[in-house]
């Protein structure tokens, strides 16, 4: 195990025991492998920049540098294509994919692996601890070894490279590098919008651009309004349409509503028909009222129908199924008359019709009732879902349990 | 989109306006009154009872220098979306970086004390015993940034800022000649005496600190002020930094119109001047000035070690933030308690004269800090790839180069005077 801050400034020699330079930087390409160290960059006593591929790495030690024998080749433009430790990689932030942060790299921690004729470097890991501030803050001061003494009182946080996601903003960059953040899409929204949280506005653009519309949107209902309506801002009408499609309705309305009129207006212009129609309902309703926290995404049937059509409404049902968990029964007159729990469905004969199994909705509330109104039906019925009504106790939407606890804080 | 001009549309578009800007409205103004802490208002009293009006003109070229160093930190802030210690840290590395957080912390742990000591004195003028208003102080900025949110936070300092407002009343109450104090800030006038050449690069060199190009860029960034949002945010640096002058231009009117008058030129602090005012400006003017005072030192209290928090944070990767929780946030909010704590118990138990050189080893770490920040700041401002369109143009490069090598030269003159003799 050798340290980056015990790397940098290593004298390079030729075979012939030549000094060629000292080490300013490595260079690892992503395409051709993830962790081995491609290139070594060296800067002669002239200021010259020399590349020493891997290949002619012959020995690697916490003292020295030695390279083969056609060790030359002067560098005009630093190389885009590689991942250079000291400039992408040691003091800028990262993406902690395992445990789910955003830290700062402090030092970088590297594998010897000598073969036959030559050793290389792998990059194992990344150190965001206090041992790695002591090694930054002594390197140069202290002989290798006494570092190590000194550092080794202090407390080591090391990140694995492989659960290291770098941030790139630049896309043609990233798309070289081979930058990607499918791992983040593995994370649960919730932890996804706190590592959001946590980037500048290029990198959040950065990380749900490169993300599918679903995973982004259910991170982005996750973040706070304000972080959320910059990013929404930022992307072109129709790219924030997309995302806010996939959003649930009421945080796809809250969404629009924090944007500005005419980016909202255009946003709703890019969104399918069927999906827009329903954002108008639900942008004419007050956020803090029953009718702004709702969601209209629910299984309605008539009271009259089967179970088999009940069964054939939820296959039909175009929104989130893990969401569901029972049916709505409304009349003619669009009067809620009951709910069918899906476990009873489970459970009964296909050709039972649905309202012999339904239960009558224990709390309603109508459309205009603030929060506190909410919130109190909740707490005193311990409900799941509580149903919303227009004036004439027409079903309007529901509010699930989850979005009334978000309404606590 | 056409552009209307038909007056008609020109309420709706100043409420738009308006709103726009009431949404990213507090980081520049509340940075900028800062500045008018115990110590910027023992100064400028300090200049209105020894030298009148004269020294009034000082106060437009501050004002431009202070407006340029903030508007460069708050455009930094909103187009990389980044703190000052972020950006130092990923461009300049670990070691400058720690070693410019240690120093700065250090200065501010001084500074912090200052004004706790500021609150105290300022209480004292108002007959409350610094037992009582030093802890409750303490208690009362703790209790509001490790409960609060940001937005809480920042209106109470909104509210705070409004309290200058104190020391525009005891400037009228005082009766000034104000035909002379307007001439005199327009009419710059130069007398080669020492003394006045001191109380000029006082004046200067308590004009810009390190910590609050961190703190602003910090709050800019916390705010979430975007690039299409800061023309407004400039607007807020702006009216923010001309408000502190006008403040510290009714502080040095109320003391030229009273104290320089009456021939009462000596002033050992800024609570000294409050009561000094007493019997020739009334009880009411000497009340206000020492309630601007106590508002001043409380609120700098509780700025100054939040933002020491936040940059030593985000300089060595720690998690920042009012809006985090303090189990989320630990080393940010103990830092905060740390300093607040240390700073009211210096302030209670430690006698005066030995808090002088806690507070002249504060303003050393500034001067020597200075230089060292306002060069990133600059280097970091014209970094293309940091600031694409945004990095600063030549003629704003040309003022901001001037005024910073000018402020780093008075401010460190001004530490080598603190240790002499005062003329």
């Amino acid at each position: 195990m050798i340290y980056f801050t015990e790397l940098d400034h290593l004298p390079a020699f030729d075979v012939k025991g030549v000094f060629l330079g000292q080490l300013v930087d490595l260079g690892i390409n992503p395409i051709r492998n993830s962790s081995r160290v491609e290139e070594y960059l060296i800067e002669t006593p002239g200021r010259e920049r020399l590349v020493i591929p891997h290949v002619q790495m012959q020995a690697i030690s916490n003292r020295a540098l030695q390279a083969g024998q056609v060790a030359r080749e002067v560098l005009g433009t630093p190389n885009d294509a590689l991942i250079r430790v000291k400039k992408d990689v040691l003091d800028q932030q990262i993406i902690d994919v395992n445990s789910r942060k955003v830290v700062r790299v402090t030092d970088v921690v590297f594998e010897i692996e000598p073969s036959e004729r030559h050793s290389h470097l792998r990059l194992v890991a990344v150190d965001v601890g206090a041992a790695a501030g002591v090694r930054r803050l002594l390197q140069g001061l202290l002989a290798k070894h006494r570092i190590r003494v000194v550092s080794g009182i202090f407390q080591a946080r090391v990140i694995p490279w492989e659960f290291v996601n770098l941030i790139e903003p630049d896309p043609a960059r990233r798309l070289r590098l081979r930058i990607s953040y499918d791992r983040l899409a593995a994370l649960h929204p919730a932890d996804l919008a706190d590592i959001l949280e946590e980037l500048s506005p290029d990198e959040q653009r950065a990380v749900i651009e490169s993300l599918d519309d679903e995973t982004a949107a259910h991170a982005l209902a996750e973040v706070p309004d304000k972080v959320r309506m910059a990013l929404l801002e930022q992307f072109p009408a129709d790219k924030a349409a997309d995302l806010i499609e996939e959003m649930p309705p009421d945080e796809a309305a809250d969404a629009l509503q924090s944007l500005a009129p005419a980016k909202s207006a255009e946003v709703l212009a890019g969104m399918e028909r069927e999906e827009a129609q329903e954002m108008r309902g639900l942008l004419g309703f007050d956020a803090k009222t029953a009718g702004g926290m709702m969601t209209t995404e629910c299984v309605i049937v008539r009271p009259e129908a089967t179970v088999a059509d009940g069964v054939e409404a939820l296959r039909a049902f175009e929104g989130d199924l893990d969401e569901v968990d029972r049916l709505f029964l409304t009349d003619a007159e669009g009067i809620l008359r009951g709910m069918v729990r899906l476990a009873r469905l489970l459970l009964a004969r296909p050709e039972e019709a649905l309202e012999s199994l339904a239960t009558p909705p224990v709390a309603t509330v109508p459309a205009h009732a603030d929060i506190r109104t909410v919130l109190g039906l909740f707490y005193k019925y311990s409900l799941l879902v509580l149903p919303v009504t227009d004036d004439h106790d027409r079903l309007l939407g529901v509010i699930t349990a989850d979005d009334a606890i978000e309404h606590t804080q | 989109m056409t552009r209307s001009n038909t007056p008609s549309k020109w309420p709706s578009r100043f409420w738009v306006t308006a709103v726009l800007f009431l949404s990213v409205v507090g980081p520049g103004i509340i940075t900028a009154n800062v500045d008018n802490d115990a110590g910027g208002i023992y100064t400028y009293s300090l200049a209105g009872a020894r030298f009148g009006y004269t020294l009034l003109w000082t106060l437009v070229p501050i004002t431009v220098a202070l407006v340029v160093t903030q508007e460069m930190v708050a455009r930094m802030g909103a187009v990389t979306g980044k703190g000052l210690a972020d950006l130092i840290r990923e461009e300049y590395g670990f070691r400058i970086t720690f070693l410019l957080m240690t120093c700065l912390l250090v200065a501010d742990l001084g500074n912090t004390v200052a004004e706790f000591a500021g609150l105290a004195s300022g209480a004292a003028a108002l007959h409350i015993s610094r037992f009582i208003s030093v802890p409750l102080g303490a208690l009362f900025v703790w209790l509001l940034v490790v409960r609060g949110t940001y937005r809480i936070v920042e209106r109470v300092f909104l509210v705070a800022c409004f309290f200058y407002v104190s020391y525009l009343l005891s400037g009228f109450l005082a009766h000034p000649d104000w035909s002379l104090a307007l001439v005199s800030t327009v009419k710059p006038t130069v007398s080669f005496d020492r003394a006045s050449i001191y109380m000029i690069i006082g004046l200067v060199g308590t004009t810009i600190a390190p910590w609050m190009q961190f703190y602003l860029q910090s709050a800019v960034v916390e705010k979430r002020v975007t690039v299409s949002q800061y023309a407004y945010s400039r607007w807020d640096v702006i009216i923010g930094c001309i408000i502190t002058d006008v403040v510290a231009f009714f502080i040095i009117v109320a003391c030229a119109a009273t104290l320089y008058v009456t021939g009462h030129h000596d002033v050992r602090n800024a609570a000294d001047a409050a009561v000094a005012l007493r019997p020739l400006a009334g009880r009411a003017a000497s009340i206000l000035f020492a309630f601007g005072l106590c508002n001043a030192s409380l609120f700098s209290a509780s700025i100054l070690p939040l933002a020491t928090a936040y940059y030593v944070c985000e300089g060595l990767g720690f998690e920042a933030g009012i809006d985090q929780r303090v189990h989320e946030a630990p080393v940010f909010y103990t830092l905060y308690t740390g300093l607040i704590a240390c700073g009211a118990l210096t302030v209670l138990l430690i006698p005066e004269r030995m808090q002088v050189p806690i507070i002249l080893l504060s303003q050393v770490a500034n001067g020597v800090l200075l230089p060292f920040v306002l060069i990133f700041m600059l280097r970091l401002c014209n970094r293309e790839d940091l600031m694409g369109a945004h990095r600063n143009t030549k003629p704003l490069n040309i003022i901001a180069w001037t005024s910073s090598v000018l402020m780093i030269g008075m401010t460190l003159v001004l530490v080598f005077l603190s240790f002499g003799p005062t003329p």
